[in-house]
């Protein structure tokens, strides 16, 4: 007799009773391709398999327990009531649930291991497959879809589809098994015991059809019912400012009905099923004693039968109720594991040509050569835009929102290739250099600053694990981040929690520019890195990275003019065009567009 | 806990109906073994056909009754158990709109949303799983070794021993298994953390080519996970074995005691057999109860936390008797001396001392004519400290503002610009000192009509799912179009709703998703504008803005204000006692010397304190901190 032992739930964080019956009622999400998705994963687990085939031997074996105990049990009572000796029927029995407790302790401690190395392996490839993908395809896909790639879909994958091939293989051998042994026994009464197994899956049938539904709209009120509270609940200081409280409450007050609706019915549904087919159990095994009861009163059939069947028939309707229910994970999880194979399928960053160069000691020469671009072909950003920055020069980007300096800058790293025309760093096609070290030559400061959950000293040393503390100390200091540094609990040791909530825009700001600094590459580019530093700060940071390029190239997207009048050329962007070009001085002079932005900046 | 059933007690009628269901439907349930051993002991035993229909014919309506019972159960546990969740949904959502800002930020709104979302669930499926399930445990264990013991008395130390031996092992497992599940969940939120902060950084890590560092950051945490996991998992495979073990031998022992036993009760035997199993079934969902409990009632409460916080003015309320009928106006110049009485020490800063003498020109030259009237606002000594901070946020800080004037505030990144606005809508209340809004102080003020007429446009700009009318709608929800698209014109929007495919009706996101940061910005103005406030507060609001749009805005605005009180926007009926003078007052933030050099008044800040009070001429002269400031801005320009 076999009891389901508590399983662990991992996302609720608490032990919990293992099977199909929880999960009736979630979404089913059917593969495209079910076959080939199949035969993917089992090339892509290749290797990492091994004890898998044991474990469903051993799933095979275990089945054996629940299909012989019964009879052995039947066994035992006839010899009970026939005064016969019960010593054999006993060992054999006792021998029997030993050897259940062995394969099932064997098959779960194994399992354990396999399950978890498969998840890792998938896990970690499809990490990797990740990291070579262009951003292109990061633009493309909403950050907390990824991340339930890397975490729920693979978790699924592998549990599921090992958990349920495991679970069929004993369930199939299971079912076969108790019918081989039921008709051994007596076919009419396994008759009888069938019919409370239709019964139970009509009624399974009826239920899923009808609550699926209630479901995905429970899920659905669920999902605007927590947008309204994120969305009140983040933007409260507006929400207080305008007096809104009693209106978002009433909204609010509307939804929690619909959902308390909607979420009564389907728990309503969904609930009718346990005991509708206990039930419906309870009337077989009715049937099943009254029958059987009948029988051996007619002496058509011993006692010992008569308690066989009524353990069968117990256990047996649950098997096929499940193997719906597991057919359904199954499926979600195959299709999760196709959404991971297209992300592996993505076309990855191009790889490096086979001649390529590194980039060494590099002038810092760049030339845009007729280059046209736009993130989706149909609409480009750069417009055949040719510029010479010559090796040294101090370079400014300037322009209104979305004219396309983002974009040059972009390019330049080789975060995405042109659609047309080429960039040459010191007279070579960018293509042609090895992208790592590419890469390497220039230290970047984007606009978002990206901080890691780590010390303020290793977020620094990011770019150069192999940092002294004297160097990091040295790049806070160029940066002017070393005084606030200074001011948190455990200075460079602070841990970051959160991508630096704790800090405000500007000192994130101040870090990552640190970082660059440490990186000291041989071409600097500041992409609005000091738009949320006061101007005073802004000015000593200037200073510092003055010094920091001196002989060096660099290129600065700002959108306040004042931080840049003393470079050595100012490109003037609009829409994806080159309108003007030449020193603060020569266009000054020439009062075109820049002169006007600069009469707008200074003076209203 | 406590909070659950307080909610429970509040549908005990309900809950109490479902339990005495489940009451009747376990009952059955346990029944039917018994029933069974009938049929088998006094039918089958007896070859006697007709015992065995008439018990029969008993248990299938025990069994109808049962089932007639579990529906009826089913729909008083579901709908019970729906409405608890509805009503602790709704009182927690109710509170936090009523909760001060010291605590939304103490809570963080993240933290808050989720114990909406996800705790208010966990308590929920909690009084769920009560009613449907977890009532049953017990009452079928009691139930089923009670007549295990009717049915073979002979056997009660055996089936003691048994279920003793059971019940321990699955209190080991539990003991043993919890910290491994508790190490299983932290490895998780560091995976999650780790991919998260990749997703986010993705340019950085292409731009440091780091790939390779992040590949064994990654590669560790879900290597740390898998170890977790098989260690907590090889915990429930040691233990669910042997505890299945432990009770199959117990059937072992059972029989054979029971070889001497008189053929006439072999359905007794059986039905000790199956009770067995139920009892070891009850047992299981007892370690699943205690489980769930747990987790419920540490989501019980984190909402209880919520509860405790005070309402946003029942904490503040004490502290306003020493302000009330304080003379609701001193000309700033009177105020000098009272300050001094009130603080002994003299100032010293640097920066202090070009307050004094800014002081008065400032006032008197800016609108000499409004000497008379009641400021618009007024901050008088205000001294303020973030509820967690060490240092305070604000320090001494006084001013006064002219009703329809424009105030520039400037000071470098952190050094108390936002909190010095939030202060005047009453978002936060000060240690010290006393914020005057028209003469009057703020705690005497209704809230609501003080808010009324404030409108404070963030930095970071929110938006409300609905369409672009409704969003502006905000600011008065009987704005009639004309006024909406007046206020959209007048914040530079008009020129891209005009553009949109539905103009004003078009759809806004979740947070304004669909729009970019500029638009958000200019939306989040109109917004303020159609509400027709009498002070405008704009925090560096227009960051995302180009130059050219920023200055038309700007302009627009400037258009509002002093005498110009015709051009406004149609304004609600807000009056007051002073309703007959309704010029906007503009307070603006700002890091750029450029938006604030024209202001009427422009106050200098500095960690937290005013460097300096003036006109952008009188501030060059005088504070060193603009200076350094305009020197950094339009440095070539004016030497």
């Amino acid at each position: 007799m076999n009891v389901p032992s508590p399983t662990f739930d991992r996302r609720t964080g608490g032990p919990q009773f293992g099977g199909g019956m929880a999960r009736r009622g979630a979404p089913v999400v059917k593969p495209h391709d079910m076959r080939g998705t199949l035969r993917r994963l089992l090339d892509a687990t290749r290797g990492h398999r091994r004890g898998l085939g044991r474990v469903f031997a051993l799933s095979g074996l275990g089945a054996a327990s629940s299909v012989l105990s019964p009879l052995l049990i039947g066994m035992v009572i006839d010899r009970i009531s026939a005064r016969e000796s019960l010593t054999f029927a006993l060992a054999l029995l006792a021998g029997l649930y030993a050897a259940d407790w062995l394969i099932d302790f064997g098959k779960q401690w194994m399992m354990a291991a396999v399950g978890q190395r498969i998840v890792l392996h998938l896990r970690v490839s499809l990490f990797e497959a990740m990291e070579r993908l262009p951003l292109r395809f990061f633009d493309r896909h909403q950050h907390g879809e990824l991340m339930s790639r890397l975490t729920n879909d693979v978790d699924n994958i592998s549990s599921t589809i090992s958990d349920s091939l495991a679970q069929l293989m004993v369930y199939a051998f299971t079912i076969v098994g108790t019918l081989a042994c039921m008709l051994w026994l007596s076919p009419p009464l396994t008759a009888v015991s069938l019919v409370s197994v239709a019964l139970v899956l009509l009624l399974a049938r009826t239920v899923t059809r009808r609550t699926r539904p209630l479901f995905a709209r429970q899920q659905r009120v669920l999902g605007e019912l927590d947008g309204h509270v994120e969305e009140t609940v983040s933007g409260m200081a507006t929400v207080k400012s305008y007096g809104q409280e009693q209106a978002m409450i009433a909204d609010f007050e509307r939804l929690n009905e619909r959902l308390c609706d909607t979420a009564t019915r389907a728990q309503t549904w969904s609930g009718f099923m346990m005991p509708l087919s206990n039930a419906i159990n309870n009337f077989g095994f009715l049937l099943v004693a009254v029958v059987s009861g009948v029988m051996a009163a007619r002496g058509m059939i011993g006692i010992g039968v008569v308690s066989s069947f009524l353990l069968y028939v117990r256990q047996f309707s649950r098997p096929f109720v499940d193997i719906a229910n597991i057919y359904n994970t199954f499926q979600t999880a195959v299709a999760g594991a196709e959404r991971m194979f297209q992300i592996i399928d993505e076309e990855p960053e191009p790889a490096d040509a086979p001649d390529a160069a590194d980039v060494d000691d590099p002038h810092g020469d760049i030339v845009f050569d007729h280059v046209s671009f736009g993130y989706d072909p149909e609409h480009p950003v750069i417009h055949d835009v040719s510029l010479t920055i010559p090796a040294g020069s101090r370079v400014a980007f300037v322009g209104q929102t979305g004219s396309g300096k983002t974009t040059m800058v972009n390019l330049v790293t080789r975060f995405y290739d042109p659609d047309a025309g080429r960039i040459l760093l010191d007279g070579r096609d960018l293509r042609d250099y090895r992208m790592a070290s590419l890469r390497h030559a220039f230290g970047s400061v984007l606009q978002e600053p990206s901080l890691f959950e780590d010390t303020v000293a290793a977020n620094i040393a990011f770019g150069r694990p192999d940092a002294t503390r004297e160097q990091i100390r040295d790049a806070a200091r160029a940066a002017g981040a070393d005084a606030f540094i200074g001011r948190l609990e455990h200075g460079y040791d602070t841990v970051l929690v959160g991508g630096g909530s704790a800090l405000s825009q500007g000192e994130r700001q101040l870090l990552t520019i640190a970082r660059a600094m440490l990186a000291d590459a041989p071409i600097v580019i500041l992409d609005e890195a000091t738009s949320a530093v006061d101007t005073v700060t802004e000015q000593s940071i200037r200073r510092a990275m003055m010094r920091m390029t001196a002989g060096r190239t660099s290129i600065v997207i700002a959108h306040r003019l004042s931080t840049i009048r003393d470079s050595d050329l100012i490109v003037v962007f609009e829409h994806g065009r080159i309108v003007e070009q030449g020193t603060h001085g020569s266009l000054m002079a020439a009062g075109g567009v820049y002169a006007r932005m600069v009469a707008d900046q200074t003076a209203i | 806990m406590r909070l659950i059933f307080h909610y429970v007690r509040r549908h005990w009628a309900m809950a109490l109906t479902a339990a005495g269901f489940l009451l009747v439907e376990t009952i059955g349930d346990l029944l039917q073994p018994t029933l069974m051993s009938m049929i088998v002991d006094r039918g089958v035993v007896r070859r006697d056909v007709g015992t065995v229909l008439r018990w029969g014919a008993v248990m299938l309506a025990v069994a109808a009754i049962g089932a007639g019972a579990a529906a009826m159960r089913n729909i008083y546990a579901s709908r019970a158990s729906q409405l608890i969740g509805r009503d602790i949904r709704s009182d927690t959502y109710r509170k936090v709109m009523s909760l001060g800002f010291d605590d939304v930020d103490r809570l963080q709104p993240s933290a808050i949303i989720t114990r909406i979302t996800n705790d208010v669930v966990q308590i929920q499926n909690f009084a769920q799983g009560l009613m449907r399930i977890m009532l049953k445990a017990p009452i079928t264990c009691v139930g089923a070794i009670a007549l295990i013991v009717v049915q073979i008395p002979e056997q009660t130390s055996t089936v003691a021993v048994i279920l003793a031996l059971a019940a321990l092992l699955i209190w080991a497992n539990m003991h043993v298994s919890f910290p491994r599940f508790l190490a299983v969940q932290r490895a998780l939120d560091r995976l999650g953390v780790v991919s998260r902060e990749f997703l986010r950084s993705i340019r950085v890590v292409k731009a440091f080519v780091m790939e390779h560092e992040e590949r064994a950051r990654f590669g560790a945490a879900s290597r740390q996970f898998a170890d977790t996991n098989v260690a907590a998992t090889r915990v429930n495979a040691t233990y669910g074995p042997l505890i299945n073990l432990s009770v199959n031998m117990g059937i072992v022992a059972m029989l054979w005691l029971s070889r001497a036993q008189d053929a006439a009760h072999i359905g007794a035997l059986m039905a000790s057999m199956n009770y067995m199993t139920q009892v070891l079934f009850a047992l299981n969902r007892v370690s699943m109860i205690v489980n769930s409990a747990t987790r419920a009632s540490a989501s019980a409460s984190r909402i209880q936390e919520i509860f405790d916080c005070p309402d946003e003015f029942a904490r503040r309320g004490g502290t306003t008797g020493d302000h009330r009928g304080v003379p609701s106006r001193e000309s700033g110049c009177e105020m000098t001396p009272h300050e001094q009485t009130r603080r002994p020490m003299p100032r010293e800063s640097v920066h202090e001392s070009s307050h004094g003498p800014s002081c008065d020109p400032s006032q008197g030259m800016s609108r000499p004519s409004s000497h008379d009237e009641t400021p618009a606002v007024e901050f008088r000594d205000v001294t303020f400290t973030y509820e967690q901070a060490g240092a305070p946020a604000l320090r001494d800080v006084s001013f006064t503002m002219d009703r329809g004037s424009t105030l520039g505030v400037i000071g470098p990144t952190g050094s108390g610009k936002s909190t010095l606005v939030s202060l005047i809508p009453r978002l936060y209340d000060p240690q010290s000192g006393a914020v005057f809004v028209d003469g009057r102080d703020l705690r005497d003020w209704d809230v609501d009509d003080l808010r009324a007429r404030i409108a404070l446009v963030a930095q970071k700009p929110t938006l409300f799912t609905g369409t672009v009318a409704s969003n502006l709608r905000w600011g008065d929800p009987s704005a009639s179009d004309t006024t909406i698209q007046r206020a959209a014109r007048l914040a530079c929007a008009s020129e891209f709703v005009d553009t949109l495919p539905d103009g004003y009706d078009a759809r806004v996101g979740q947070g304004g998703v669909n729009l970019s940061g500029g638009q958000k910005q200019r939306l989040n103005l109109a917004r303020a504008l159609v509400r027709g406030p009498r002070v405008l507060i704009l925090d560096d609001c227009t960051s995302a803005l180009d130059a050219v749009t920023e200055h038309d805005v700007l302009a627009n605005l400037r258009s509002l204000t002093g005498a110009a009180n015709t051009s406004s926007p149609r304004r609600n009926g807000h009056d007051g006692h002073d309703g007959h003078d309704d010029r906007m007052s503009v307070v603006v933030i700002s890091q750029r010397i450029a938006t604030v050099r024209s202001c009427d008044l422009i106050v200098v800040m500095d960690d937290g304190r005013v460097a300096g009070i003036g006109t952008h001429d009188e501030l060059l002269q005088s504070c060193a901190l603009y200076q350094a400031i305009a020197k950094s801005q339009l440095g070539g320009d004016r030497s």
